[in-house]
C-alpha cells in the first residue's frame, strides 16, 4: 500500500461519526470488497448494503426459461457466459438441461459464439445476452460480426439493461453510491453531474484495493460534509466523455425498453432489445418464443437483495436450502451476486 | 459486472489488436476505442478493449487523496 | 441435499466430491482399512504398506508438458508417496476408444515407462479393453500402486497441528491452466506448462531433513485450496495464508485474471502441501529449494487452533478474509 491508500485506509477505520449507508451497486465490486477484507475494516457506522448491479441476478427467472427452451425445445446451441449456466428457471437450469441433452456451451466473449456458430452452419447459435453498458458494445459486436459475415444462423437472447434509472429507484436507500467503474468507463461521467442535481450522490469507483479504499474515504468525507457531491475516483480508466464509439455501436444497434428487474419490478427505458435493422439476429422473433413469465421459488428474497432492504443471511434460505451448489435464486450462483459473496467470504463474521 | 482486466496492447490488426496481461494473450476486439498503438494499456471486458489506462494506479490513487484533503 | 444424478460437480474433487463419497462409497464400504487419506496403509507381514487406485480421464489427453499417461503414473506414485511411501509396482487398465491411433498409444505408453523409470517403480500388470466410437473419449487409464511405508513415518490428513507452518513445494494451479489453454475454448494463449511430476524423490529428500513432517498431501483436481480445506476439516484446525507469499506463475496469473479464475483452486499434478513443525520450515523449503521440481516451494501460511476447519487470507491491506470453500464445477467468469 502507498501513503495516500494508507491514509485512506485509516480515514474508513477510524470514522466514528453518524451512521453512513454506501450502496456498491457493482456486483464486481461487493466480491472485491469482500475478498480483499475491506468489509472487516470497516466501522460499525459505516454500512455497506448491496445494489442491483449483478446484471445475472436481476435477470427475471423467466428469461432462464426461455434459454432452456430455446435449448431443449428448440434444439438451439446455446452460448453463454459461465455465470448462467446454474441460475435456477421455474423448473430447470441450464445446467439441468444440460444433463438432459441440451447442448449449451461457455464462451469468453460473444464474439466467440459468433465464431462457433460460423463454423457450424447447420446448427443455430443463440447467445444469451445479459449485462449492463460495460458488456452491452460486446453484444453489438457480436451481431455486426455476425451480419458483416453472413452468419445467419446466429442470434441475440436478449437481458442487456442501462442503468441510470435504477439509481434513481434507489435514492433513498443510501447516502452515496460507489459507482460502477467499467460500466462508467463507457457511458462517460456527464451522467453523475445530472444525478448529483437530483441529490443522488457518489463516486465512481475502480476495483484495486487501493482505489475501493480511496474511493470509501472520499464518499465518508463528502458525506459528512453534507453537501451533494460526485467525484471520478477511478480517472486512469474512466473518462468524462467515456467511449463515444461504444454508445454509437449500441445506439445502432440497440433500441430502449421497458425491462423487468427482479427485486425492483418494471422501470421504464431501462432495457435494450435489438432494433428493427437488426430483428434478424433476435432470438426470440425468430424462434416465435412465447412470452414467459418465470416463478421463483417462493421462499427466495433476491428481489429484497437486490434492493438493499434484506441482508442475505437474513433471508431464511440462505445457507439452509439456498448453497451454491444448489441455488434457490441468482444472487447465490451468480460470482456476481450479493448472496454468494456472503456465503463464499462467511459474511460479517 | 465488470470484471475488467488491465493488459497492454502488443500488436493492431484490422478492428482488433492482441492484448498481454502477464503472458496470457489473446485477440480483443478494437472497435470501441480510436488509435490503439502497440505499448498503450487497455482495460479489457468479455473480449472488447473498452478503455484505454492512461495512468499509473498509484499516481491515481495519489491524486484522488490530495484533492480531498486539499 | 443429494440430488438424484451424477452431475459434473460430482467428480471436480469439491463438496459434490465428498458427500457422494459419504452418502454411497463409505456408506457401503464400511471397514476399519477404509482411507480417507491419498492412500490405504495396510500392515502386511511385519509391513507397512500402501496401496491405493486413480483414475484418469484428462481432456485432451496431451498437453504442454505431458500426457495422459505421464499424468497416470504420477498421480498414483504422488498418492503413495504422500503416505510416506516408496512407490514400488504399479498396474495399469486402459480403456480405448475404436479408431485411437496407435502412434498415440504408443506415445502414451513410452510416457508412462519414462515417468516410472523416473519415479523407480515398475509396471507389472495391466488390462486393455476397447470401447466402441462415441462410447469413451479417446482413452481412459487406471492406475493402481503399492509402495512401502519407511520405518518411522505416518504423515497423515488428520496430523496437523497448531503452530505447523504450511508449505507449498512451488507455483499453484499451472497443470489446470495448461489444461484450460490446450482446450482452446477461449482463443487464449499463454506459455504455461503443466506441472505434472513424480514426487517420491521430493517427499524422500524432505523426509531426510524432517522425519515428524505431520502431512504431505499431493494437489490434484480442486488445486491447493481444497486441499487446505480438506485437511483443515480433517486435523480439526484452522489455517491462516498470506496471500503475498503464495507463488503464482504469471502467465497463470494472467488467464486467471481474464477468466476470474482463483489460481488456489485450479489443479496442479506436481505440488505437495507440506504441513511441519515451524522450526523445521525453513530447512525443508530450503532443500526443496534444491529439488528439480520445487524450485520455488515457499511458506504459504500456518496451522491456527482457532476457528477449526476453516482457512482465512490476510490480504494485500493487511486485513482477514476467508479464503472461499470449494465447490462445484470450475466455471469461468465474465461478469
Amino acid at each position: 500500500m502507498n501513503a495516500e491508500v494508507e491514509l485512506a485506509k485509516k480515514i474508513v477505520e477510524s470514522y466514528d461519526g453518524p451512521k453512513i449507508r454506501i450502496m456498491e451497486v457493482c456486483g464486481t465490486h461487493t466480491h472485491e470488497i469482500f475478498r480483499y477484507g475491506i468489509r472487516r475494516i470497516l466501522p460499525k457506522s459505516v454500512q455497506l448494503i448491496s445494489g442491483p448491479g449483478c446484471p445475472v441476478c436481476v435477470t427475471p427467472t423467466g428469461y432462464i426459461d426461455e434459454a432452456v427452451m430455446l435449448a431443449l425445445d428448440k434444439g438451439a446451441v446455446i452460448c453463454t457466459f459461465g455465470d448462467l449456466v446454474r441460475v435456477p428457471g421455474t423448473e430447470k437450469s441450464l445446467a439441468d438441461a444440460r444433463a438432459e441433452g441440451a447442448r449449451v456451451k461457455i464462451v469468453y466473449a460473444p464474439s466467440d459464439a459468433v465464431d462457433y456458430a460460423a463454423q457450424h452452419r447447420d446448427e443455430q447459435v443463440v447467445f444469451l445476452s445479459v449485462g449492463f453498458e460495460t458488456t452491452t458494445p460486446a453484444s453489438c459486436l457480436a451481431v455486426r460480426q455476425a451480419k458483416e459475415n453472413g452468419v445467419e444462423n446466429f442470434s441475440l437472447l436478449t437481458a442487456n439493461k442501462t442503468m441510470d434509472n435504477a439509481y434513481r429507484l434507489l435514492k433513498g436507500s443510501t447516502d452515496a453510491f460507489l459507482f460502477p467503474g467499467h460500466v462508467s468507463a463507457i457511458t462517460g461521467t456527464k451522467i453523475y453531474d445530472k444525478l448529483k442535481d437530483e441529490g443522488i450522490c457518489g463516486t465512481v469507483t475502480g476495483f484495486t484495493s487501493g482505489e475501493i479504499l480511496t474511493a470509501l474515504a472520499v464518499n465518508i468525507k463528502k458525506v459528512q460534509a453534507c453537501a451533494p457531491f460526485f467525484v471520478n475516483c477511478y480517472p486512469r480508466v474512466v473518462h468524462e466523455d467515456g467511449s463515444p464509439a461504444a454508445r454509437k455501436l449500441m445506439a445502432e444497434t440497440m433500441t430502449p425498453c421497458d425491462a423487468e428487474w427482479r427485486g425492483l419490478g418494471r422501470i421504464a427505458g431501462s432495457g435494450l432489445k435489438l432494433n428493427d435493422e437488426n430483428a434478424d439476429f433476435d432470438a426470440r422473433l425468430k424462434f416465435a418464443l412465447p412470452a414467459l413469465v418465470g416463478r421463483s421459488n417462493p421462499v427466495c428474497r433476491c428481489g429484497d437483495v437486490l434492493r438493499g432492504v434484506c441482508r442475505p443471511d437474513e433471508c431464511k434460505a440462505f445457507g439452509k436450502a439456498c448453497v451454491p451448489e444448489h441455488p434457490v435464486g441468482a444472487c447465490m450462483v451468480s460470482s456476481e451476486g450479493a448472496c454468494s459473496a456472503w456465503y463464499k467470504y462467511g459474511g460479517d463474521l | 459486472m465488470c470484471v475488467g482486466l488491465s493488459a497492454k496492447v502488443v500488436k493492431v490488426g484490422d478492428g482488433t489488436a492482441i492484448i498481454d496481461a502477464n503472458g496470457a494473450r489473446r485477440e480483443v476486439s478494437a472497435r470501441l476505442l480510436d488509435e490503439l498503438e502497440p505499448g498503450d494499456y487497455v482495460m479489457v471486458h468479455a473480449g472488447a478493449a473498452i478503455a484505454k489506462i492512461t495512468q499509473d494506479e498509484n499516481e491515481e490513487t495519489a491524486d484522488v487523496m490530495k484533492e480531498l484533503c486539499e | 441435499m443429494m440430488k438424484k444424478n451424477i452431475t459434473l460437480a460430482h467428480g471436480a474433487g469439491g463438496r459434490d466430491t465428498s458427500e457422494l463419497i459419504e452418502t454411497i462409497f463409505k456408506k457401503h464400504f464400511d471397514n476399519p482399512d477404509l482411507t480417507a487419506d491419498d492412500a490405504a496403509v495396510l500392515s502386511f507381514g511385519g509391513k507397512k504398506l500402501a496401496f491405493t487406485t486413480d483414475g484418469f480421464i484428462v481432456s485432451p489427453f496431451e498437453f504442454k508438458g505431458g500426457n495422459i499417461g505421464k499424468l497416470s503414473v504420477c498421480g498414483t506414485v504422488n498418492d503413495l508417496s504422500c503416505m510416506g511411501a516408496r512407490p514400488l509396482y504399479l498396474a495399469c487398465s486402459f480403456v480405448i476408444e475404436e479408431g485411437f491411433p496407435l502412434e498415440k498409444l504408443e506415445e502414451i505408453t513410452a510416457a508412462m515407462e519414462k515417468t516410472a523409470a523416473e519415479a523407480g517403480v515398475r509396471i507389472v500388470a495391466g488390462d486393455t479393453k476397447v470401447a466402441g466410437k462415441g462410447q469413451v473419449d479417446h482413452i481412459f487409464i487406471t492406475t493402481t500402486g503399492i509402495g512401502e511405508v519407511l520405518e518411522g513415518v505416518s504423515p497423515s490428513g488428520a496430523s496437523a497441528k497448531p503452530g505447523d507452518a504450511v508449505i507449498v513445494t512451488g507455483d499453484v494451479g499451472r497443470h489446470g491452466c495448461a489444461i484450460l489453454l490446450a482446450r482452446d475454448e477461449y482463443g487464449m494463449e499463454a506459455d504455461v506448462t503443466s506441472d505434472c511430476a513424480p514426487l517420491w524423490g521430493t517427499v524422500k529428500s524432505v523426509l531426510d531433513v524432517a522425519k515428524d513432517v505431520h502431512v504431505f498431501r499431493d494437489a490434484t483436481r480442486g488445486g491447493v485450496g481444497t486441499v487446505l480445506y480438506e485437511i483443515a476439516s480433517q486435523s480439526k484446525v484452522g489455517i491462516r495464508l498470506d496471500s503475498q507469499a503464495i507463488p503464482v506463475d504469471p502467465g497463470v496469473a494472467g488467464v486467471c485474471g481474464m477468466l476470474g479464475l482463483e489460481p488456489l483452486y485450479l489443479a496442479c499434478e506436481g505440488r505437495l502441501v507440506i504441513f511441519a513443525p515451524r522450526a523445521h520450515a525453513e530447512e525443508i523449503v530450503k532443500v526443496l529449494r534444491e529439488g528439480k521440481y520445487s524450485r520455488n516451494a515457499a511458506v504459504i501460511g500456518e496451522v491456527t487452533a482457532e476457528a477449526p476447519g476453516r482457512v482465512t487470507v490476510r490480504t494485500e491491506i493487511g486485513a482477514e478474509t476467508l479464503l472461499p470453500p470449494p465447490g462445484g464445477e470450475l466455471l469461468p467468469r465474465i461478469f
